[in-house]
């Protein structure tokens, strides 16, 4: 048990500290046991096989386990963005050398954090720095040391660091590096094997590259998925809610465009790696956009334009495709509940049938809806969704998804952060855990990647103080020893 | 170096060799960038992964994507459906519009739909019901020549049927073998998962859409992007573990949760949570730790005398961003809100929650009388960064992505002219270009090419299993 302490609240400020993880213990309610999920296992007959699941995949087995890029050399640099340090950490994760440069003054990312409040900074136990969330949770298992590249001797060591690396990720605005005589077109001479890859906004070239204010305040998401269409289409419509009040374009609560251009990114790099070592013996310059990587992932929209010039509007927790494939309003929220298939389709009228025994009259007695494709039609998506949001207003989140779940169907609700956190299965597997770094206990989202025979990914280190490799980095890459890293550092070099 | 060291060989000087590399070293940087990129003649220059061959028992979007990912950078990649039927996706059109003819040659009233679209470019397409023993051994037969396959039937299932990794691990032990799905092992194993019960279920939803307090509700990303991003993470995990295989020589398992990945990319959310036990909600068109920068809603549209609605009504959205101490001058002085200005000098005292408020609405009061691009353009002038939220036809009409080559049409060789947005839009490479080759073909279009030319199976006896419906 806790100890039972009085406090006194007059400001936020002293509420800090009082849900750490030290004094607030994670999780609140216990992980599921093993002998929990066994039953699971054996009401489908597939007890052997998910103990063989279990014994090889495991995530706790992970740091027991090979790393895959484990000879792979990344230099990173980049201000502002999640893209570029996206797909540095992926390199990281599977194992390869990270190190990301810097200016000595830092990634203003360090300094960004929910709505202004420096109250919510991560403090380094060991140096009392401190640094935002954002930037400690998207830098994993990256080296962080500082260069100034816009002086002479920046540019001198960028360039011996770059002639050493298998993969250069460079995050900075269209032609800066080249302008300082260290893009692509300069280094490749000294490193032909070298893979460059620019990630971005919206390109470094292009009508609408990737623009700065005449302050030189750079572009950031969602400006890309602003140029694609992707903001114009989520959201709910304004006949659902009015305009101005819900019923808009809506944005990601994420910056989702940097997650998508750093994961092909790390993607293509990838296969330029193989292509280097299999085939070609050469490296080459990559360029991801934001707009661009969401733009592979808008379904079908632009396609359908070419076909019939319709223009995708929004349908906030519909699907224009699939029905059902939705979620509604529920007694305590929204629940999610999807199947098309006929199988499907047919398990979830007999589901909701038991407490609604109108459903199956009104829903699969009707002769249209009895064909897959014609279910999507507008006026049968709705009438779908009204009848079960019919059953649905009765129902909690919780006793809807276990009642959908016998029938195997795909439903769960919306759930929020802490719901999320606490949610039985992702505890177990676990989705995020507790890891120790540098800045204390934090609760982080594991790798996707981390479940594997082999090689699985996997965090070590989350975020850095600035320029903290610093010595290390530039003896093992350079040969610049601690005096001369001191002397740099005097001039602002480093 | 030369032998000689008295000889100055011009290969050992810095510099340009030849006045085309000079040329090369002198021209402004973009051209250079379209010169590399070559947008159009992606098909001269080779694949990144050329003699890779992947086989897929998928269905859907999310594990499609993961092996059409291979496919666009060259990888041979067989997509085996189940006979007659096919991937559930082909029957999905949205409204159900659209639909290329014919499905199958047994069916040809029935059409793929475009919600197909994507996720199956530059695939061979055989059938094939491989749950029957008799099928076993012509599928080990593909095991043996492929590199890996990608599955996503319930855990279990593939082992069931004698096709699980354990049981092709013994017939090629260099074979990668990936299952994608909702949640893997542990207590919701057998749970079936879609995109947007990955957005629902692992927080996404719940920080996307508009507060409470604007009257807003949780908001679907419109499209699948949990099931893309995780075929995206899915490909990735496959490269990592082929370079790995080509180190070591092993063969691996991959199981993948799709309903994780919005987890991973939730940012600060979770450390939030855990530290300060804050939950984070939704902040609508705003950022949550930059400010200004967020979308407006401007008074007038820029079509009022359109047609389409999404043009009509719809095009009244602008992206501003003005976060920088001096940006933030500007649009103040500019929007006639130096008040603003002088309140909320700091970004982080702008950055609160009510500071928020007061300055977008603020700003929507300056737009209430201007239309879309009145607003951009005023802002663009002045040097600020602001651009209109643009809908599918003003992503078609970009002259940007059109000269990047990203949106194109291609002369499908079966469906013939076809719009086309995925693929080129990955990612540029000097080298080693993705590109498509075709959309998609009819459920076993390539039957006679797997089983006649591979598998050595005469052709009566294809017909043979045709008939019933085997492939």
């Amino acid at each position: 048990m806790a100890e039972k302490k009085d406090i006194e609240i007059n400001s936020r400020a002293d509420t800090i500290g009082l849900m750490d993880m030290d004094v607030r213990p994670y999780p609140v309610t216990p992980v599921v046991s093993y002998d929990e999920v066994k039953p699971v296992y054996e009401k489908r007959k597939a007890l052997e096989f998910c103990e063989w699941a279990e014994a090889n995949l495991k995530f706790e087995k992970r740091y027991s386990k090979d790393e895959s890029l484990s000879h792979i050399r990344v230099l990173d640099i980049g201000l502002w963005r999640l893209g570029h340090k996206f797909a540095t950490s992926l390199f990281g994760e599977a194992g390869a050398e990270c190190v990301s440069i810097e200016p000595p003054g830092g990634d203003p990312l360090r300094k960004l954090t929910p709505f202004g409040r420096e109250e919510y900074y991560l403090e380094n136990r060991d140096t009392g720095e401190k640094c935002g969330m954002e930037f400690v949770a998207e830098t994993v298992n990256t080296h962080c040391v500082t260069l100034d590249v816009e002086t002479e001797e920046g540019q001198e060591i960028f360039k011996r660091m770059a002639g050493i690396s298998d993969i250069v990720i460079d995050g900075m605005p269209p032609g800066y590096m080249d302008n300082l005589g260290i893009g692509y077109r300069q280094l490749k001479e000294a490193n032909p094997k070298m893979i460059y890859i620019w990630v971005g906004v919206n390109g470094q070239w292009g009508p609408w590259k990737d623009k700065q204010s005449k302050f030189g305040q750079w572009e950031l998401a969602p400006f890309g998925s602003c140029a694609d269409s992707w903001v114009h289409n989520t959201g709910l419509a304004q006949d659902l809610l009015p305009r101005g009040k819900g019923g808009d374009p809506t944005r990601s609560g994420v910056w989702l465009e940097d997650y998508t251009a750093g994961g092909q990114a790390f993607l293509n790099a990838a296969a330029a790696l193989y292509w280097r070592d299999e085939l070609g013996n050469s490296g080459q310059m990559i360029e991801v956009t934001g707009s661009e990587t969401l733009l592979d992932m808008l379904d079908f929209d632009i396609t359908w334009y070419g076909f019939n010039a319709s223009i995708k509007g929004r349908s906030g927790g519909w699907d224009p495709n699939l029905n059902q494939y939705a979620w509604n309003p529920c007694k305590d929220g929204y629940m999610m509940i999807g199947g098309q298939t006929d199988k499907l389709w047919y398990n979830i009228g007999f589901c909701l049938e038991r407490d609604y025994h109108q459903f199956g009259r009104l829903i699969h007695e009707d002769p249209f809806l009895k064909e897959v494709g014609a279910r999507n039609a507008l006026h049968a998506l709705i009438k779908v969704y009204s009848v079960t949001t019919r059953w649905l207003r009765d129902q909690c989140r919780v006793e809807a998804e276990a009642k959908l779940l016998e029938y195997q169907l795909a439903a769960g609700p919306v759930m929020f952060i802490d719901e999320v956190a606490e949610f039985p299965h992702f505890k177990y597997r676990p989705w995020m855990y507790v890891q120790e770094t540098d800045y204390g206990p934090l609760l982080i989202a594991s790798s996707p990647s981390s479940y594997q025979v082999q090689a699985p990914f996997r965090c070590k280190w989350m975020g850095r103080d600035l320029g903290f490799d610093n010595y290390e980095i530039y003896m093992k890459w350079c040969g610049i020893d601690q005096n001369r890293v001191n002397e740099f550092k005097q001039k602002g070099v480093m | 170096m030369a032998k000689d060291p008295r000889v100055t060989r011009i290969e050992d000087l810095p510099g340009p060799k030849s006045q085309g590399e000079m040329e090369e070293m002198k021209m402004p940087y973009e051209e250079y960038c379209k010169g590399i990129f070559d947008v159009g003649n992606e098909h001269s220059k080779p694949t990144a992964l050329k003699g890779l061959k992947w086989l897929s028992c998928t269905m859907y979007i999310f594990t499609p994507h993961s092996v059409a990912n291979l496919a666009e950078l060259g990888a041979q990649v067989v997509k085996i459906e189940m006979p007659r039927m096919g991937d559930a996706m082909r029957h999905t059109s949205p409204f159900n519009e659209c639909y290329l003819y014919p499905l199958h040659d047994t069916r040809p009233t029935t059409g793929t739909g475009l919600g197909f679209t994507n996720a199956n470019p530059n695939k061979y397409f055989m059938t094939m019901d491989y749950h029957i023993p008799e099928m076993r051994e012509h599928f080990y037969s593909l095991v043996r020549k492929f590199d890996g396959l990608t599955e996503l039937y319930r855990p279990g299932t593939m082992d069931k049927w004698q096709l699980g990794y354990r049981q092709l691990t013994e017939i090629n032990p260099r074979f990668i073998y990936v299952w994608g799905g909702g949640f893997g092992y542990g207590p919701k194993i057998f749970g079936g998962s879609y995109d947007i019960l990955g957005q629902a279920h692992a927080g996404l939803a719940s920080i996307t859409g508009m507060h409470e307090y604007m009257g807003g509700h949780c908001t679907k990303q419109t499209n699948w992007v949990i099931d893309w991003q995780s075929g995206n993470l899915i490909t990735c995990s496959i490269l990592a573990a082929i370079h790995h295989r080509r180190k070591t020589g092993l063969g691996t398992m991959i199981e993948f949760s799709q309903v994780q990945v919005p987890t991973r990319m939730s940012g600060y959310s979770f450390p939030m949570y855990g530290k300060f036990g804050i939950v984070r909600q939704r902040w609508g068109n705003w950022d949550t730790q930059l400010s200004v920068h967020g979308i407006i809603l401007c008074g007038k549209s820029d079509f009022p005398d359109a047609d389409n609605p999404q043009d009509k009504f719809c095009a009244r959205y602008v992206m501003v961003s003005a976060f920088q101490d001096a940006d933030f001058k500007e649009l103040c002085a500019i929007t006639g809100t130096n008040n603003l200005y002088e309140k909320y000098k700091s970004h982080n005292e702008r950055c609160e929650g009510e500071a928020q408020v007061e300055i977008y609405t603020a700003l929507e009061k300056w737009a209430e009388d201007k239309t879309r691009s009145e607003v951009a353009k005023t802002l663009q002038d002045a040097g600020l960064l602001a651009e209109p939220v643009r809908n599918d036809r003003e992503a078609y009409e970009s002259p940007h992505f059109r000269e990047r080559g990203t949106v194109r049409w291609l002369d499908d060789p079966l469906f013939g002219d076809m719009l086309v947005h995925c693929g080129y839009s990955c990612g540029h490479m000097e080298k080693t270009p993705r590109r498509i080759n075709w959309h998609w073909r009819p459920v076993g279009a390539d039957n006679k090419k797997v089983y006649q030319d591979w598998l050595g199976i005469p052709q009566s006896q294809i017909q043979e299993w045709y008939d019933k419906v085997w492939i």
